[in-house]
């Protein structure tokens, strides 16, 4: 049976997932896409949604919800995390986040997710459908992959296996102080205390070792489309074409402002398309960015200042501050402990909303502009018709923590809100 | 019974100058300095005064002074004398190995990998070598010796300094063929530096450090009266094990204990008072924040001459934070917020750069409110009442060490030259042009201490 089911899943993917349909009934729902409708009604069917809007007759086959009263969201995307990729953070067989060498590009994270991970269910129960999963190495880590956050196998989760290919960019070290300090290989970043003039040739050399395989990739794809006599295939190079071809982005964490601006400058020169990670100084760079029309997947709000003399607010207002400047930004949790708080993603923006961020934009920044960001807009982060069913039924505002969630829909299964934090809260909540 | 050995020690003098490669040092019985202001430190200034110097010792100063007729006269017309300076916690004259810079507060805390099998407890005497002397350690040919005395000093306390328990300084005066003539007073105190012993040896942590620090002062006091009980009784008592690690502890009269910014000031005076020790805090450079704990408990402080400074090769994109701005600002300014609430201090070098550098440092404290007059006290007398030897250094005064520096004006101006050093009465003359600092050779300071800049 349980072969039978992996062998369906295994030809028609996600539409699989569900056989039932559902009729969603009476509730107000926020689409994303223009005002919300209240009382109104969402059909979902085959794993999409099939239908919004008022007074949606509910075909013979459909289970009916009965959301009176209740709120109806898209699924919220975190747009940069470790899930599936990490169980246990100091427990190094369970974390598979990055390979030896700089050079990686042809890893793909969503080979190596682990869809029994007990993280999933435990992110999912606050509302958070998709994530994007992403290896981090020290240079060219590999290809980000979007998956949902409901499945039996890597097939079944996969929305995306190479959304785009990150890179961390090289940048002058010569201090300790840092909130992101890669494992130092040889070659790979001066000690600190080095002084300056030793850390920049070492930044030099990084940057052009990094030019240097972006050229080879440019010959490599020259060589394979002129069908060269002594052309070899390569898995390296093989998975650097659609990024030198612009179809796929470049997902480039960049943490200070001069990180930041060598990832445009790079962009430019590479010309490749870009979207910046974790960027937690992004604010200093708003101009360019906003220039160079360059998407921004934003780091934890909930984060300490990046120096001493910082405002304790620093991470809090970035947010609002590319907002302002009219950037579009998604929130991601990324690496580390606050990864494996994916969950708390509604709340990192929900902080970013106390300190400026206009709510409409928070939760816009949660669905539909993490959806756009990733290249998924046709496919997610709203809720209309055609679009995956990753939806949400609430009692009230997902940016409280108090709100409950009361349905989850995964590509239009209806998905189990168990989880192993209630679990050890109902075994121990009983402990006489 | 020293006065014997003076000739003796002079002519070592005149051997060693004659056979110095660019100094030019002669040295009859006598000098006279005449018709120079003279900077006494102990009194007024005496503005044409003169100075009898005679077998290394000071015989004569005052306006009015008989010259002796088998003196060699030198005319200081426009010139200005000074005590001799004292660099108070030096390594100048150390030996190779014993010469590295201090380990002290500066993120360089940590030891090395330590050799031997790692120490368990205080029992095992870890990083102990409080028995060194630096006495035994100075090499007469050290090049910084001569570079030192062309600057203007004439006398260093040197201390070992590689260990929590270091060893114990010495005063030396900075010239002469055998370090026998060069030391004014071997043990003047022992130098306690505040470090771990790696991850794997006791003590790992500044809390272990500290307790050991304690336990060793307990072992002393216990060590003395085991000791003293079992030298009137030995029949029938076990005996004391020998310990040459408080023997070296018990030697000492005194204890520079590291103490840079307030924190550790007040934690170094808790430690002296809750020890009864004679402390010396070295460090000082936040010891205004501190200044009314200092007076009361008496202690003197050494300021180190190396400023807090941004490293030259730092990345222009990293900012300071304001708390280091403000200790970096307020530094300079310690020594005058010390003198002027009467708290003992000295000045030392702290591997600053080259000896001349100091005195260059030292005009900073002053333009940050220091008085000139108490800059100099600073580098003369009070180094010379902090390490017990006042009677014999730090100012011109009938009887003393004959110490001296004769500038061509004064000692804090950009320009001065220094015209003559005077050690032991031994008349050294810095060659008119000094080679650049850096050169290959002479003037180039000890890489170490220019790593640490």
């Amino acid at each position: 049976m349980r072969y039978l089911v992996l062998l369906v899943c295994a030809i028609i993917r996600v539409t699989v997932a569900s056989g039932q349909t559902y009729l969603i009934r009476g509730a107000n729902i926020h689409t994303m896409a223009g005002p919300d409708i209240q009382n109104g009604s969402v059909l979902i069917r085959d794993g999409r949604i099939a239908g919004v809007g008022h007074n949606l007759a509910a075909p013979k086959d459909a289970k009916l919800i009965d959301a009176r009263g209740l709120q109806v969201y898209p699924g919220m995307i975190d747009a940069g995390t470790e899930i599936g990729l990490v169980e246990v953070n100091a427990v190094r067989e369970t974390e598979d986040t990055d390979e030896l060498g700089r050079y990686n590009p042809q890893l793909v994270a969503l080979t190596a997710v682990n869809p029994s991970s007990e993280h999933i269910p435990v992110t999912r129960v606050n509302g958070i459908t998709t994530v994007a999963t992403m290896p981090e190495g020290q240079l060219i880590s590999g290809q980000v992959s979007l998956i949902h956050l409901d499945g039996w196998t890597t097939r079944d989760m996969g929305i995306k296996a190479r959304a785009a290919l990150h890179i961390r960019m090289p940048f002058i070290q010569t201090e300790g102080r840092r909130v992101f300090v890669p494992d130092n290989e040889s070659g790979g970043g001066a000690e600190p205390g080095a002084g300056f003039a030793n850390a920049k040739r070492d930044f030099d050399k990084q940057m052009s070792d990094l030019n240097d395989f972006f050229e080879s990739a440019r010959r490599y794809k020259l060589a394979r489309d002129t069908k060269a006599p002594d052309f070899k295939p390569d898995l390296r190079l093989e998975a650097m074409v659609p990024v030198i071809e612009g179809a796929e982005p470049v997902l480039v964490t960049a943490i200070r402002e001069r990180e930041i601006r060598d990832a445009i400058a790079f962009a430019d020169k590479q010309r490749v398309k870009i979207i910046l990670c974790e960027a937690p100084e992004a604010w200093k760079v708003a101009k360019e960015i906003k220039a160079h029309d360059i998407p921004v997947i934003l780091g934890p709000v909930l984060a300490l200042p990046l120096d001493e003399d910082d405002p304790y607010d620093r991470a809090f207002t970035t947010a609002a501050d590319l907002d302002k400047a009219g950037i579009r930004f998604a929130f991601a949790t990324l690496t580390g402990s606050a990864s494996l708080s994916s969950r708390n993603l509604p709340y990192q923006a929900a902080q970013a909303v106390a300190f400026g961020l206009p709510h409409d934009d928070a939760l816009k920044a949660l669905t539909r502009n993490a959806a756009e960001i990733w290249g998924i807009g046709n496919q997610a982060g709203t809720i209309e018709e055609g679009k995956f069913a990753d939806i949400i039924v609430t009692d009230g505002d997902p940016l409280e923590t108090r709100t409950r969630i009361h349905d989850l829909f995964i590509n239009g299964k209806l998905v189990d809100l168990n989880n192993r934090q209630k679990d050890l809260y109902d075994k121990y909540i009983n402990r006489p | 019974m020293k006065l014997r050995f003076r000739p003796t020690l002079i002519l070592a003098a005149i051997i060693t100058a004659s056979t110095a490669a660019d100094m030019a040092a002669q040295g009859p019985g006598a000098y006279v300095l005449r018709d120079a202001r003279v900077v006494i430190v102990s009194g007024p200034v005496i503005e044409h005064g003169t100075v009898v110097v005679r077998d290394g010792l000071i015989e004569a100063v005052g306006s009015s002074v008989a010259i002796p007729a088998d003196a060699w006269v030198i005319d200081c017309k426009g010139l200005t004398v000074y005590p001799g300076l004292i660099d108070a916690l030096s390594t100048w004259g150390l030996s190779g190995a014993a010469a590295a810079p201090p380990a002290q507060g500066r993120g360089r805390g940590a030891a090395g990998p330590p050799t031997g099998p790692p120490s368990r407890g205080p029992e095992d005497r870890p990083s102990n070598t409080s028995y060194l002397k630096a006495a035994d350690e100075i090499s007469p040919t050290a090049p910084a010796i001569e570079m030192a005395r062309n600057a203007g000093f004439t006398t260093a306390v040197v201390f070992p300094n590689q260990n929590i328990f270091s060893g114990q300084g010495s005063v030396i005066d900075l010239a002469g063929e055998r370090a026998g003539q060069m030391v004014v007073a071997d043990s003047v105190g022992q130098c306690v530096i505040l470090k771990t012993n790696g991850f794997r040896s006791f003590p790992g942590s500044l809390m272990g450090t500290i307790a050991y620090i304690r336990q060793i002062y307990l072992d002393a006091e216990h060590y003395t009266v085991a000791k003293s009980v079992y030298e009137k009784h030995p029949q029938g008592l076990q005996r004391p094990q020998y310990d040459r690690t408080l023997e070296g502890v018990i030697m000492s009269p005194r204890v520079l204990l590291p103490a840079e910014r307030q924190v550790e000031v007040l934690r170094m005076l808790a430690l002296a008072r809750e020890l009864k020790l004679n402390a010396v805090l070295y460090g000082g450079h936040e010891a205004w924040k501190a200044v009314n704990e200092l007076k009361a408990s008496n202690t003197p402080v050494l300021v180190s001459l190396r400023w807090p400074q941004r490293m030259a090769d730092n990345d222009p994109a990293l900012q300071d934070p304001l708390r280091v701005l403000e200790f970096r600002d307020k530094a300079p300014s310690s020594p005058g917020i010390l003198a002027r609430a009467g708290v003992k201090f000295a000045f030392y070098s702290d591997n600053a750069g080259a000896p001349r550098e100091l005195l260059r440092n030292a005009k900073k404290a002053i333009d940050a409110g220091l008085p000139p007059d108490d800059a100099i006290r600073a580098m003369t007398l009070s180094p010379a009442e902090i390490f017990g030897v006042a009677d014999r250094l730090g100012s011109i005064d009938k009887g003393k060490i004959a110490n001296l520096v004769v500038a061509d004006g004064d000692l804090f101006q950009d320009r001065v030259k220094i015209k003559y050093v005077f050690v032991d009465g031994a008349k050294f003359e810095p060659l008119p042009e000094a080679p650049p600092p850096g050169r290959a050779g002479r003037g180039a300071i000890p890489s170490a201490a220019e790593e640490q800049n």
